[in-house]
C-alpha cells in the first residue's frame, strides 16, 4: 500500500464512526416505531449549533455543553413523538412524513434566524490539534469522534439488553400488541424510545460540529448520509451500523483523495443510490 | 352536440370564465407585481398538482421534484448557448426531465413508503453537486456555481411568460382531470391502498406508478423552464433545493392532498403567505412549518377538507356539478374511484 494512501484509510475508518453515531438515532426511531425521522439530520444540526452557542455566548467546553444540549434534545425528542407524530400515525402513513419534514423546516429556519445562513463550526484547543502516526498527522477531533462513537453504540447496546426500559423498547419494537400485553405502555415506551434517540443526536451533533463547518440547511446531508449508514448496514444491528459507516466514511475519503474534495459528497450520495437500487434492504439484509 | 350539450355544467363555464379573466389579465393594466404574483400561482399550481398526483393519488411521496425542474431549467439555459430557440429548449427540458424519470424509476420504484421519500429526496442533492462540477459550455467564468445566464430571450416579455405559465397550469388541471377519471386514476388507488392486491388482480403495478411519475416530471420540467425564462438565469444551488419541494409540498398539503381543488387553494395561500411575510425573512419558512404542521394534525385534507364539512360549500358544489341539460348529476361527474367508494 502507498504511503499515502494510508491517510484517506485512516481518516474514513475515523469518519466512519461520527457517521455510525449520526445514523443510531434515526437506526433507533425506525427500528421501534417504524418510522423514517426526516427531520433527523436538522436534529443533529440543532445539537452543534446548541454546543456552538454555548461556546460562543458562555465559553463552555462542547464536550461539557452536552450536560445541556442532551436533556435539550431528550426533551425535544419526547414532545415530537407524544405531540406530534403519537397522532400523525393516526391520520395516515403519509402524515408521519410530512410532519417530519414540517420540522425540519422549522428547525432550519429558527437556526438561520438566530445564527444566520453562514457557515460555522465548533473550535477548541483539542479540535483543532493533530496526532501523528508514524510520519503522517490526523486531527484529533476525528479519533474523538471515533471512540466516542464507539462508547455510544456500546452503552447503547447495554441500555437495551440489560435495564427494564431497554428491554421494554427491544419489546416493543418486536411486537407492540404482545408488549402491551405484558404491561408495557407502548405509547410512553414510543416517547422515550425518541427521547433516547435524540440523546445520540445530541451527542453526534456536538462532536460532528468540532469535526466539519455546518450551515442551518446541513442537516439534509447528514441525514442523508445517516439513511446510507442505516440502508448499507441493515435495520436492527449495531454492528450493521457501525460497518455501514465506516463503508460511507471510506468512500467519502477516498474519493475525496482521487477525485477532489469538491466531488467526495457526489460519491457518498451515489453510493447511497447504487445500494438503495441494488440491494433496499441493506448489504448485511436478508 | 346534444350529448355534450347536456353535460355542460356551471362549472365548465365558471372554469373558461377564470382562465379568459386570468388569460386577459396582463393586457388590462395590472400592476406589474399583481402579473408576478400569478405567474408563480401558476408555476406552483402545475407543480403541486403534478406532487398531488405522485404523492396524493398514487401514495409515492417523491422529494426529487426540483431535479425534474432543474434539469428542464438547465436544459433551456444550455440550449440557449448552442443557438437552440427558446421554445425548443422549452421542450427539450421537459423531455429530459421526462427520461430523467425513467431512468431513476429503475432505481427508486424497488422502494416503498419512507425508503421511496429518501431515495427520491438524494437525487436532486446529487445532481446538485454534479451542476456544481460541471461545465459544457462556455468558459470557465460561468457554469459551476457560478449558473448560466439564459440568452437571447429579449423578445420574451414578462407577458408572453405569463401565457407560457397560465396553459402549462391549464394543461397540469385537465391532466389530472382525465387521469383521474380513467382505468389508470383507478389503479393508481388500487395500488395506493394496497399494492400486492392490485399485482393479484393483474395490475402492473411497475408500470401503472410509472405513468404518473413521467407525467408530473415532464409537467413540472416545463413549469420549472418557464420559471427559469422568467429569472433568466440558473445556478445549482437554488436550482436543486429542497426549498422547492417545501413550496410544493406547503401548497398540496395546505390546499388538501388527494382533492382536486387542493393545489389550486393551496397554491393561491403560498404565493399569498410569501408575499405577505415577505419582509420577515426567514420568518416565512418558519410560520409556513408551523401551518404545515397543524394543518396536517387538524384536519389531513386540508383546507378543502375544512370546506368539505359545510353543508353550504356541498350545496354549492351540487350546484356547480348538476349540468343544465339534466335534473340529477351525470355519474360521469364523479372520479371513478368515488363511484366504487360508494
Amino acid at each position: 500500500m502507498g504511503g499515502d494512501l494510508v491517510t484517506p484509510l485512516v481518516m474514513g475508518i475515523l469518519l466512519g464512526g461520527l457517521y455510525a453515531l449520526i445514523a443510531l438515532g434515526l437506526s433507533m426511531v425506525f427500528g421501534v416505531m417504524r418510522l423514517i425521522n426526516l427531520a433527523h439530520g436538522d436534529l443533529v444540526i440543532l445539537g452543534s449549533y446548541l454546543s456552538y452557542s454555548l461556546l460562543k455566548y458562555l465559553g463552555m467546553d462542547p464536550i461539557l455543553s452536552l450536560v445541556i444540549t442532551i436533556p435539550i434534545l431528550f426533551g425535544l425528542g419526547f414532545l415530537i413523538q407524544q405531540y406530534l407524530m403519537r397522532r400523525a400515525f393516526a391520520i395516515s402513513s403519509e402524515a408521519p412524513l410530512i410532519i417530519a419534514f414540517g420540522i425540519a423546516l422549522i428547525i432550519q429556519n429558527s437556526v438561520q434566524i438566530q445564527f444566520s445562513p453562514l457557515q460555522v463550526g465548533i473550535s477548541t484547543a483539542y479540535s483543532m490539534a493533530s496526532f501523528n502516526i508514524g510520519s503522517m498527522q490526523f486531527p484529533v477531533s476525528y479519533l474523538l469522534d471515533f471512540l466516542v462513537a464507539l462508547i455510544v453504540m456500546l452503552a447503547f447496546r447495554e441500555f437495551l439488553k440489560r435495564t427494564y426500559l431497554g428491554r421494554a423498547i427491544t419489546a416493543a419494537s418486536q411486537d407492540k400488541k404482545a408488549a402491551q400485553l405484558m404491561g408495557i405502555n407502548t405509547g410512553l415506551i414510543y416517547g422515550l424510545a425518541f427521547a433516547i434517540a435524540m440523546i445520540s443526536a445530541a451527542i453526534a451533533g456536538t462532536f460532528l460540529g468540532m469535526t466539519f463547518p455546518f450551515t442551518p440547511t446541513s442537516g439534509t446531508q447528514f441525514l442523508i448520509i445517516a439513511f446510507g449508514v442505516v440502508i448499507i448496514g441493515g435495520l436492527g444491528s449495531l454492528l450493521g451500523t457501525f460497518i455501514g459507516g465506516l463503508i460511507l466514511g471510506l468512500v467519502q475519503t477516498f474519493s475525496g483523495y482521487f477525485l477532489g474534495s469538491a466531488a467526495q459528497m457526489l460519491f457518498v450520495f451515489l453510493t447511497v443510490l447504487v445500494v438503495l437500487a441494488i440491494r433496499p434492504q441493506g448489504l448485511f439484509g436478508k | 352536440m346534444r350529448s355534450i350539450a347536456t353535460k355542460i355544467a356551471p362549472e365548465h363555464i365558471l372554469a373558461v370564465i377564470v382562465m379568459v379573466f386570468l388569460a386577459i389579465m396582463p393586457g388590462i393594466g395590472l400592476p406589474r407585481a399583481w402579473t408576478l404574483y400569478i405567474l408563480l400561482f401558476l408555476i406552483y399550481l402545475a407543480m403541486s398538482n403534478m406532487w398531488n398526483l405522485v404523492a396524493g393519488y398514487s401514495g409515492m411521496i417523491s422529494l426529487c421534484q426540483p431535479a425534474f425542474l432543474g434539469l428542464a431549467g438547465y436544459t433551456l439555459a444550455l440550449g440557449t448557448w448552442v443557438q437552440v430557440p427558446w421554445w425548443a429548449g422549452l421542450i427539450g427540458g421537459a423531455a429530459v426531465a421526462g427520461i430523467f424519470a425513467l431512468l431513476i424509476s429503475l432505481a427508486v420504484f424497488r422502494l416503498s413508503g419512507v425508503y421511496f421519500a429518501i431515495g427520491t429526496l438524494v437525487v436532486p442533492e446529487a445532481l446538485r453537486i454534479g451542476f456544481y462540477l460541471w461545465r459544457p459550455v462556455g468558459g470557465s467564468l460561468v457554469g459551476g456555481g457560478a449558473g448560466y445566464t439564459i440568452k437571447n430571450i429579449s423578445s420574451l416579455g414578462i407577458q408572453e411568460i405569463y401565457w407560457l405559465a397560465l396553459i402549462i397550469a391549464i394543461i397540469s388541471v385537465i391532466a389530472i382531470r382525465i387521469i383521474l377519471r380513467s382505468n389508470l386514476g383507478l389503479g393508481l388507488t388500487a395500488v395506493r391502498d394496497n399494492q400486492r392486491s392490485a399485482a393479484s388482480s393483474g395490475v402492473n403495478t411497475f408500470r401503472i406508478k410509472l405513468y404518473p411519475f413521467v407525467i408530473s416530471a415532464i409537467i413540472t420540467g416545463l413549469a420549472g423552464a418557464v420559471f427559469f425564462l422568467y429569472l433568466q438565469y440558473i445556478e445549482p444551488v437554488s436550482t436543486f433545493n429542497v426549498k422547492w419541494t417545501m413550496i410544493i409540498l406547503l401548497a398540496t398539503v395546505i390546499g388538501g392532498l388527494r382533492t382536486e381543488g387542493g393545489p389550486i387553494i393551496g397554491s393561491i395561500v403560498v404565493v399569498f403567505l410569501h408575499f405577505l411575510l415577505a419582509k420577515y425573512g426567514d420568518y416565512s419558512l418558519l410560520i409556513q412549518g408551523v401551518i404545515l404542521i397543524v394543518i396536517m394534525l387538524l384536519s389531513p385534507q386540508g383546507l378543502v377538507g375544512i370546506a368539505k364539512k359545510s353543508r353550504y360549500f356541498q350545496v354549492i358544489l351540487d350546484f356547480l356539478r348538476r349540468p343544465f341539460f339534466s335534473s340529477k348529476p351525470l355519474s360521469g361527474e364523479n372520479t371513478k374511484v368515488e363511484q366504487i367508494a360508494r
